[in-house]
């Protein structure tokens, strides 16, 4: 089947095309060279961009927590009925709704209709990964995978607290990579969910955890270390200690500089980035923050922006959500602790843009946003659903790309915020390139899809059209066409096909001398065997199995 | 395990799934011959008397294809079904829901009784729980609201309080208006154990809430168990490292109020020390059921999807309320033979081949057992885990997944 895009303009930074005026052209799911070949099918773009779909490298949209949270807030559900699906010619596929924690029908229908063809679940733990899958095969419309959540179970503690070679850390990052069916790891709060088990209520970054005596500094270093030496693409994607104190922002600044120089990815920076200044002891450190990313080509972030309106927060970060819980609005949350391996947290928020601190937290992420410079380093998220649903990217990005509309917004927020925010001063807008590469190229980059995220031949052909609008929030809340695997999914905005998708895993070699200890662990300790907790192939995407990116390690 | 025999030499098959009550037990031992299983070691009765087949001659076969075009016409003229039971593992609750958004219809499970009480106060406060690896290790007092919990889920104590772990130094089990039968007792080795009688098990628990929480309460006694013991009881849950509380709605007279009270206590516990709630159910999959419909519909069980929308409502589509309006009952049950309830329209039945009916329903499709003739994945009470239920033999009679394929139209 050989399709061909004829009049739109390409926008592929990858490959250094900014608007460039020709056909794209793709056979069973992969771009081609323009040929002058018979097409099955053409369509006349008029001018239209055309990009690869969007890559979202960090959305909570599978596991056990979204599960808490949906039944945590049947509100939200009820609000946002299901979405009849004109296109789908009026096939009812039980697509449920929601919009905060959107089932899993209405999370891929959503993400289409925005022209995203990839996103990532940020916060797998291994003891639901099965879950997660199971719930990840049931979305449509979207390649997905799932960083492993690592650095709070107790048997990397207990290795890190003897001191076990890091051979025998690797081993066991490997060895559970593999059994989880994951694509990267996802460090939150190191070492902090497992202190809160034993009633630490805050751990900074050279504080030991009560029982390992270990610090979250060594437990980041280690797996730095790890998925170096291991050749796994993502860096260690790391949700820092002390989210939302504020002061983080001196937490944050010391670990940056505890990579040394080695790759580290920093995830809703936003978060991240509070100081002690001024009558609230509440301030932005946005401008410190970004300087030293700016500073540090070795740490990319993304800003887990917040939106102003009803969400709900779902994080594996017990600590900081059982601190947090209070805030809770309505007022209900659920706490976990999970299987040696983490918890959860899901505490139900609304973002108000009168609240002082929301509004700086709103003020903060957009700073984030305009003064990190490099736009390979730095990735549009709103950490959904908890800064805010993904359904509000449109309106991000249209303040990111037009100052008048940023400071008309801003002036309407809570004045003492106003007065707390260099924002108004700042005068960049994004250009119609640097969001293709925050929201595709740049993702692609970083995950290490090589064949996601550009339009040159070879590529996945996931393929976003939108017509040009100097609205930029209109132009981007419906994609005129997305194509996934080639397949036509939404036109004019409107879902009209469900497509399956896949699921990407690494894979890495490690030493499976390993695996007599983990059957002993699994066994007597966990209480479930270590071959059931292992996921095979075929429990993936409803048998077809994931897509496997093969690691080559190297050295340190 | 995924292991089968084709011919008739006994084999025996260690580290077996068991999907029965919910508690995942995965190390099960059984003799499997031929067609023939028999429970051999770390089988509780429960698991025992569901895994054994021992007279697979007089087995119900695979019906015929008449068979299903009956139930799909049923189906096709039903305006108002109920698909209840729905004792099935992932993949069979996939395809009745798929059924269901064809058809419409109510959507419910048998045991979804207890999970229900328990929701009352989770969608009302949330709550602080915990999991099992966590019970094990960790926990080092344990409350016990109501009966033995090795009543309905036999290995309970072993799995939960192993002598065994990690951070826990010693293990006190109190029993607040139950007892502990010989079963859990054995299991509980070197435990100590403590039983408060209480005639009134939640004015009891709302006592202890108090005296954990504030000033204590003013009284001699409390739903019937004294105050000196209840205070006892308080200092012991504020002592510990982790407490954990653990109840079984779906055998307790008003179970919604133990869980709200029972949540209120862990709340207040977690002020100064850590506890968790750990609600005992699960049974035949109840509640990898119930996550398959969040993540599909939005909504638990007890949702109604009629037209292209979906509803819930946890008392008006409970599979006796919503059977007062139905005219068709499909039920499923395919981990034990329990026959639907009394119901005056058309039935079918896709359940497990030795069920016995005190009236034959209209169609009866006898599929085979999840963990014992296919593949499958259930969830474990706690809802975090699942686990990989294997084959012990070669299957006669399809999976729920298969037999409700099937009812699909035919193109
Ligand atoms: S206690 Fe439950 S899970 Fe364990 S063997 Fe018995 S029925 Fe199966
Ligand atoms: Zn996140």
């Amino acid at each position: 089947m050989r399709i061909r895009l004829r009049g739109g303009r390409v926008l592929d930074p990858t490959n250094r095309e900014n608007a460039v005026a020709r056909d794209v052209e793709f056979v069973d799911g992969r771009v081609v060279a323009p040929t002058g070949e018979r097409a099955d099918a053409e369509y006349e773009l008029g001018g239209a961009i055309v990009m690869a779909g969007g890559i979202d490298l960090h959305s909570h949209i599978a596991g056990g927590k979204m599960n808490l949270a949906r039944l945590l807030m049947q509100e939200d559900r009820r609000a946002y009925p299901e979405k009849i699906l004109p296109g789908m010619s009026g096939s009812f596929c039980g697509c449920g709704g929601g919009r905060a924690v959107p089932t899993a029908h209405a999370t891929g229908c959503r993400y289409a209709e925005l022209g995203y063809t990839t996103v990532f679940e940020p916060a797998m733990l291994g003891s639901n990964a099965r879950s997660a899958h199971l719930e990840m095969a049931d979305i449509p419309n979207l390649d997905t995978g799932a960083y492993l959540v690592l650095g709070n179970d107790d048997f990397i503690l207990r290795l890190i607290a003897r001191g076990a070679p890091q051979e025998e850390i690797n081993a066991y990052v490997g060895w559970m990579l593999k059994a989880t069916q994951a694509f990267a790891i996802k460090i939150v709060n190191p070492g902090g969910i497992n202190a809160f088990k034993f009633n630490a209520r805050k751990l900074d970054l050279d504080e030991a955890n009560p029982h390992y005596e270990v610090t979250p500094r060594t437990v980041l270093t280690t797996l730095i270390r790890a998925v170096t030496e291991l050749g796994v693409p993502h860096p260690i994607h790391l949700h820092g200690c002390n989210l939302g104190v504020p002061g983080n922002d001196e937490t944050t600044l010391a670990t940056i500089a505890a990579t040394e120089g080695r790759r580290l990815h920093l995830t809703h920076l936003q978060f991240h980035s509070y100081g002690t200044e001024g009558d609230r002891r509440f301030s932005s450190s946005a401008a410190r923050i970004a300087a030293m990313v700016n500073a540090n080509p070795n740490i990319s972030v993304d800003v887990g922006q917040v939106m102003f309106g009803q969400t709900v927060t779902a994080s594996a970060d017990y600590m900081s959500q059982y601190r947090n819980r209070g805030l809770a609005n309505p007022k209900k949350s659920i706490g976990m602790d999970i299987e040696l391996d983490a918890g959860c947290g899901v505490v139900p928020f609304e973002y108000r843009d009168k609240n002082f601190v929301n509004a700086l937290q709103w003020a903060i992420g957009l700073e984030l946003f305009l003064l990190v410079e490099d736009p390979w380093r730095i990735f549009l998220t709103t950490d959904h659903p908890n800064g805010g649903p993904f359904t509000t990217y449109p309106h991000l990005i249209r303040l990111l790309m037009d100052r008048d509309f940023r400071n008309a917004q801003l002036a309407t927020l809570n004045k003492t915020a106003q007065a707390h925010t260099l924002l108004g001063g700042i005068t960049r807008e994004y250009s119609l390139e640097e969001i293709a590469i925050l929201t595709r190229a740049a993702p692609a980059r970083i995950l290490g899809l090589a064949d996601k995220g550009h339009l040159a031949p070879g590529a996945v052909a996931d393929i976003a059209v939108h017509d040009e609008n100097a609205d930029r929030e209109a132009m981007f809340s419906k994609a005129k066409l997305v194509f996934k695997d080639g397949r036509l999914i939404v036109r004019d905005g409107e879902v009209v096909d469900l497509a399956p998708g896949t699921t990407h895993v690494v894979r890495t070699e490690f030493d499976t001398a390993i695996e007599g200890k983990l059957d002993a662990w699994f066994d007597r300790t966990v209480g479930l065997k270590a071959k059931h907790f292992r996921i095979a192939d075929g429990e993936l995407r409803g048998g077809r199995g994931p897509t496997v990116l093969t690691c080559v390690g190297g050295a340190s | 395990m995924s292991s089968e025999t084709s011919a008739g030499a006994p084999l025996i098959v260690k580290d077996v799934v068991c999907g029965f009550c919910g508690l995942g037990c995965d190390d099960l031992v059984v003799e499997v011959a031929g067609r023939e299983v028999r429970p051999k070691a770390s089988v509780c009765p429960e698991a025992a008397r569901l895994l054994r087949r021992l007279e697979p001659a007089g087995e119900a076969g695979p019906v015929t294809d008449e068979v299903y075009d009956q139930a799909r016409r049923l189906l096709d003229v039903a305006r108002a079904p109920v698909f209840a039971g729905l004792g099935a593992d992932i993949e069979g609750g996939r395809a009745i829901l798929d059924l269901a958004i064809r058809h419409g219809g109510v959507l419910d499970h048998a045991a979804s009784d207890g999970l229900f009480a328990n929701y009352a106060a989770v969608q009302r406060t949330g709550w602080l729980s915990t999991t099992l690896a966590e019970v094990r290790n960790h926990c080092d007092v344990l409350l016990v609201i109501g009966e033995d919990p090795a009543a309905a889920f036999g290995r309970f104590f072993e799995r939960a309080l192993p002598a065994e772990a990690l951070f826990a130094a010693s293990r006190h089990v109190i029993v607040l208006g139950g007892s502990l039968g010989a079963s859990a007792r054995r299991q509980l080795g070197g435990a100590t154990v403590t039983e408060l009688a209480a005639d009134d098990p939640v004015a009891a628990l709302a006592a202890l809430c108090q005296m954990v929480s504030g000033p204590a309460p003013r009284g001699a006694s409390f739903g019937g168990a004294a105050a000196e013991a209840l205070a006892e009881a308080a200092a012991a849950l504020k002592g510990a490292a982790y407490a954990v509380a653990v109840w079984n709605a779906g055998s307790l007279d008003r179970a919604d109020l133990i869980a709200e009270r029972a949540t209120r206590l862990v709340d207040a516990l977690n002020v100064t020390t850590r506890a968790g709630v750990f609600p005992l159910g699960g049974r035949d999959n109840v509640i990898g059921i119930n996550q398959l419909l969040l993540w599909r519909l939005g909504y638990p069980l007890r949702t109604a999807i009629r037209g292209e929308a979906s509803e819930h409502d946890a008392s008006l589509y409970a599979t006796g309320a919503a059977l007062k309006d139905a005219d068709l009952l499909v039920w499923v049950s395919a981990f034990r033979p329990e026959p639907p309830p009394a119901f005056d329209g058309p039935v079918i039945v896709i359940g497990h081949p030795d069920t016995e009916f005190a009236t034959p329903p209209d169609v009866f499709i006898p599929v085979g057992t999840p963990g014992v003739d296919h593949a499958g994945t259930v969830f474990r009470m706690d809802s975090i885990v699942s686990l990989p239920l294997g084959a012990l033999r070669v299957a006669t009679l399809p999976s729920v997944a298969e037999a409700v394929r099937r009812l699909e139209p035919v193109r």
